[in-house]
């Protein structure tokens, strides 16, 4: 009994101490068969990875048996393969048997099995992979390649290289993703085409037996083709020109080489041939040309013209190029071009401009015609003018502008199918001033006469200039306040103030012709200027009257304040002067053409007296201009010519006015021919008036240094309006200064002298006064003179001494009397 | 082009070779050759429609301008002899009759036409510039 204890307890000792030694020791994990695998089909060698150990060191034991034998063997080679494999040599091994493979894990606690493997050799043949691949790059025939090489996969046992194995090669540049595999058979080398050139390629081989698997692939290996190995690019034709219709040329453009010397070849064919020939002039026309002569070229065929490029790597042809000689027909420019100033009589000179066409083109014979075209610019010019000149090779030019500097050039074309030439090298014109001096004289005068006009309008302006402010703005109308005016009564015109009190009539101010009585404005001299104005009841003024720069609209209508008639005449009797002074500086050539007239009173409306009209014969006749404006203004020579020729001028004036039926060509004919005809002319001067009939005025002239005619500048007077007779014989008196001028006959000093008489209407504003000779001796009446303007009579007179009378044009006159010459009856024709 | 089998010199050398005559006798079968292909085309083209009228208008001016060179040629260079006309112009209107004329397409024919004006305006101009060599020559 207690030895059964004992054992059982020694037992469990033993369990207990196996159970502790199993913590960490305990039997082998269950190894397990990787693979195996066969490299030539005459060995093979299995894998095994082995279990957890168990803490022991563990053997390992592989067991096999074939087929379906009972024997199991043990593994002959443990150490070939490497650990934890096995080595089945040639001896044993047998294709076509099917091993059962276990292994054993054993340690000193206990040992454990795999799982058995059932392997047969053909199916785990896998050779390992090819060794020294080599790749290198070759030209052949044009074309890169890449040569690949490589040796089999090494075996342990040499004899057994009688193996063939296959072979399989892939590659692909280094940018793509797939690898484009190629079967090589049996050899050991391979040569790849189609490759792009610049591109660096990954190469890899593989191999197999004729059974079994594809072995691994190869390590990479990579090469990189070359960039300039290829073939060249096509290149191509650019053009094919003529240059006279007999030879022609062809340029090609040459394409990039591909790293190695190219060279070029141009093969041709004509039309409805098949021979193609080769180029016969490389030379002629410089490098990437062809020139074809003479006899290589004809006309009205069409040639298949092309280029081939050759290198090492191969060729390249270019696009077919066809060209019919007779349509690329481009010229050289034009050649020897050269001006020409031709300078004609009578004529403004102009330009000829000439060429020739280019020394190569053959115009003589008719086998090509040029049409020609040229173009101009100002040397400054952004813009060129092109004017087309067919085929003749001069051109003249007329209408450049002198002293400018012009570019010209010019170009041909043929004048069918063909292209315009280069432009000839420029040439530069230079116009040349001509500047003559008739031109100059023109420039002058008109230079001349237009700052005279300038002056007179200034003048103008600046006398009547507040009376043009008047009529271009109107003054804005004041309330019409019955009542007093304050302002008026501070000016103190009091006729003004009383009208607009409303008082019409009380001061027969408002009445114009009053007003033209009161202002008598005779002029004589250039400084002294008389403006005589009467008032009826009222402070006589015999200062100039101020202006007034404002006119009131207090309804006096159109009769302005006497200011402004005052003004109106200092002005025109003014302006006279300056027009004299400088005029008479002008030089005077012509006596018959060119005289410029003056009068002492500048009438300043517009009136084209037909005299004026004759004296504008010359085109350079500088007076007409100012002759709308004004009488005709004279300087002259001599006095006796003035005289004459204020008479004419009076004529003129006098004729038409008085005798209205007075023919006109009658009056001009005698102005024109006055100036030398003295006498004849007071001929007619008498016999005007006798034709007239009704005039009553005469203009005479009894002696040529007579008494100055009243148009006389110089000798016309400013003289005192003494007063103004009101009887029955109405007159003006006027008081008569002692003139120092050239004529000393003169009046008396002291004499008065009565105008009875209105000679005429000058311009419808000046009067032109008579005196009467008969009551010319009679004693000067002291009264004082009143006015009426109505009383101025019209007689005959001998002397014609008259004095111009200025009124407001705008001022009716009235008519009375039957020995009046009705003034009125001339406003219209003036107008 | 079916005037291509006629013999024309095919340069500015050949052309002033060849003496007046000849060279007159080729521009009058050149533009006798033309004359009824020109008018065969003009029916032709009657019935496009897509053709602009004045394209229209512009062929029969040109077949009239023919006309009227072949007939001012003539005159000028004072053709009278008709045998020698006569065979020449036999030859002419044969070509001009062929076949090959109207079968050719609308493009290929002004093609031909267009170089066969040229010929015949150049070689005008050689003989014209022979016989009067100061008129702009």
């Amino acid at each position: 009994m207690k030895q059964k204890l004992i054992s059982s307890v020694q037992i469990i000792l033993l369990h207990a101490v196996t159970v502790m030694g199993l913590t960490g020791q305990s039997y082998p994990g269950k190894p397990r068969i990787i693979r195996c695998r066969s490299l030539e089909k005459e060995t093979f060698s299995c894998w095994w990875k082995p279990g957890s150990d168990g803490g022991l060191p563990t053997n390992y034991t592989l067991f096999y048996s074939k087929d379906s034998e009972e024997k199991i063997y043990q593994c002959p080679d443990y150490q070939t393969s490497g650990p934890n494999s096995c080595y089945f040599d040639k001896n044993h091994t047998n294709l076509w048997t099917t091993y059962n493979i276990t292994v054993m894990a054993s340690n000193e606690i206990g040992n454990n099995s795999s799982d058995p493997q059932y392997v047969e050799v053909t199916y785990i043949v896998q050779p390992d992979a090819p060794v020294n691949l080599s790749l290198e790059t070759k030209p052949s025939a044009g074309i890169m390649y890449i040569w690949a090489k490589w040796s089999p996969p090494p075996l342990v046992d040499v004899s057994s290289n009688l193996h063939v194995y296959y072979y399989e090669l892939r590659l692909k540049t280094e940018e793509k993703e797939e690898w484009e595999t190629i079967p090589v058979g049996v050899h050991t080398q391979y040569k790849v085409i189609s490759l792009q050139a610049g591109a660096k390629y990954v190469v890899q081989v593989r191999c197999k037996l004729d059974v079994g698997e594809w072995s691994e692939w190869s390590s990479e290996r990579f090469i990189q083709i070359l960039n300039g190995q290829s073939p060249p690019d096509k290149p191509t034709i650019i053009k094919c020109r003529s240059p006279e219709k007999e030879t022609f040329t062809c340029w090609w453009k040459p394409s990039s080489d591909g790293g190695h010397p190219t060279n070029y070849t141009l093969l041709y064919s004509k039309e409805g041939e098949e021979h193609v020939y080769e180029c016969p002039d490389y030379r002629t026309a410089g490098p990437n040309s062809c020139y074809f002569d003479k006899k290589h070229t004809s006309f009205w065929t069409i040639y298949n013209i092309t280029v081939k490029a050759t290198n090492e790597m191969g060729t390249n042809i270019s696009d077919p190029h066809y060209v019919d000689v007779t349509y690329i027909v481009q010229p050289d420019p034009p050649v020897n071009v050269t001006l020409e100033l031709k300078k004609p009589t009578n004529r403004k000179p102009y330009l000829v401009l000439t060429w020739s066409p280019p020394p190569l083109a053959d115009v003589r014979s008719g086998w090509l015609t040029l049409e020609y075209e040229l173009r101009l610019k100002p040397e400054e010019g952004e813009e060129w003018e092109t004017i087309f000149v067919g085929q003749q090779t001069q051109y003249k030019m007329f209408s450049l502008n002198p002293g400018k500097k012009y570019i010209v050039q010019i170009h041909c074309k043929p004048d069918h199918h063909g292209s315009w030439s280069e432009w000839s090298s420029e040439n530069y014109i230079q116009i040349p001033t001509d500047f003559r001096v008739k031109d100059m004289i023109v420039w002058i005068i008109v230079g001349v006469l237009s700052s005279l006009i300038c002056l007179i309008m200034s003048w103008t302006m600046v006398l009547k200039g507040y009376r043009m402010i008047a009529f271009i703005l109107p003054p804005v109308p004041g309330p019409k306040i019955k009542g007093i005016d304050t302002h008026l009564l501070e000016t103190g015109k009091s006729e003004e103030l009383l009208s607009a009190l409303g008082c019409h009539g009380f001061p027969p101010t408002s009445d114009c012709e009053e007003l033209l009585i009161e202002y008598l404005e005779v002029e004589d001299s250039e400084d002294q200027q008389l403006m005589p104005s009467h008032h009826n009841g009222h402070p006589s003024k015999n200062a100039k009257l101020t202006p007034k720069e404002t006119d009131n609209d207090s309804g006096r209508g159109s009769c302005d304040s006497p200011s402004l008639l005052s003004e109106k005449c200092r002005e025109s009797c003014t302006v006279p002067s300056t027009l004299q002074t400088q005029d008479v500086r002008k030089p005077q050539e012509n006596k018959e053409g060119k005289r410029s007239w003056e009068t002492q009173c500048i009438v300043l409306e517009r009136k084209t007296l037909p005299f004026n009209n004759e004296s504008t014969k010359s085109s350079t006749w500088p007076a007409a201009q100012l002759l709308n404006n004004q009488a005709p203004i004279f300087a002259y020579h001599s006095t006796v010519d003035a005289h004459k020729l204020t008479l004419n001028n009076t004529n003129a004036n006098v004729a038409p006015f008085l005798v209205g039926n007075e023919e006109k060509q009658q009056s001009q004919n005698s102005i024109t021919e006055t100036v030398h005809d003295d006498m004849e002319k007071q001929r007619e001067m008498e016999n005007l008036p006798s034709k007239a009939g009704q005039t009553t005025m005469q203009v005479k002239q009894n002696r040529p240094n007579d008494k100055p005619p009243f148009l006389n500048p110089k000798l016309m007077d400013y003289v005192e309006v003494h007063k103004v007779r009101q009887d029955e014989q109405p007159a003006v008196l006027l008081k008569h200064k002692e003139n120092s001028g050239k004529n000393g006959q003169y009046t008396v000093p002291g004499t008065s002298k009565e105008y009875t008489k209105v000679s005429t209407v000058v311009d419808h504003n000046i009067l032109v006064l008579m005196p009467d000779s008969r009551i010319q001796h009679t004693s000067v009446s002291q009264e004082p003179a009143k006015e009426t303007s109505q009383d101025l009579q019209q007689g005959q007179a001998e002397k014609n001494v008259s004095y111009c009378l200025t009124a407001p044009s705008e001022c009716k006159r009235e008519t009375s009397g039957s020995d009046y010459m009705d003034p009125s009856s001339f406003m219209p024709s003036f107008k | 082009c079916h005037t291509s089998g006629m013999l024309t010199p095919n340069g500015k050398e050949y052309a002033q070779k060849i003496p007046r005559e000849e060279l007159t006798q080729l521009i009058l079968k050149l533009l006798q050759a033309w004359k009824e292909p020109l008018s065969h085309f003009n029916q032709h083209i009657e019935h496009h429609q897509e053709l602009p009228d004045d394209s229209l208008s512009k062929a029969k001016q040109i077949s009239n301008m023919v006309h009227e060179l072949k007939t001012g040629v003539e005159k000028s260079m004072g053709i009278i002899s008709n045998s020698l006309n006569g065979m020449e112009s036999s030859e002419a209107a044969g070509l001009s009759n062929s076949n090959e004329a109207n079968m050719m397409s609308d493009s290929d024919f002004i093609h031909c036409f267009r170089r066969d004006s040229n010929k015949v305006q150049s070689y005008l101009k050689i003989l014209k510039c022979r016989i009067m060599p100061e008129n702009s020559c």
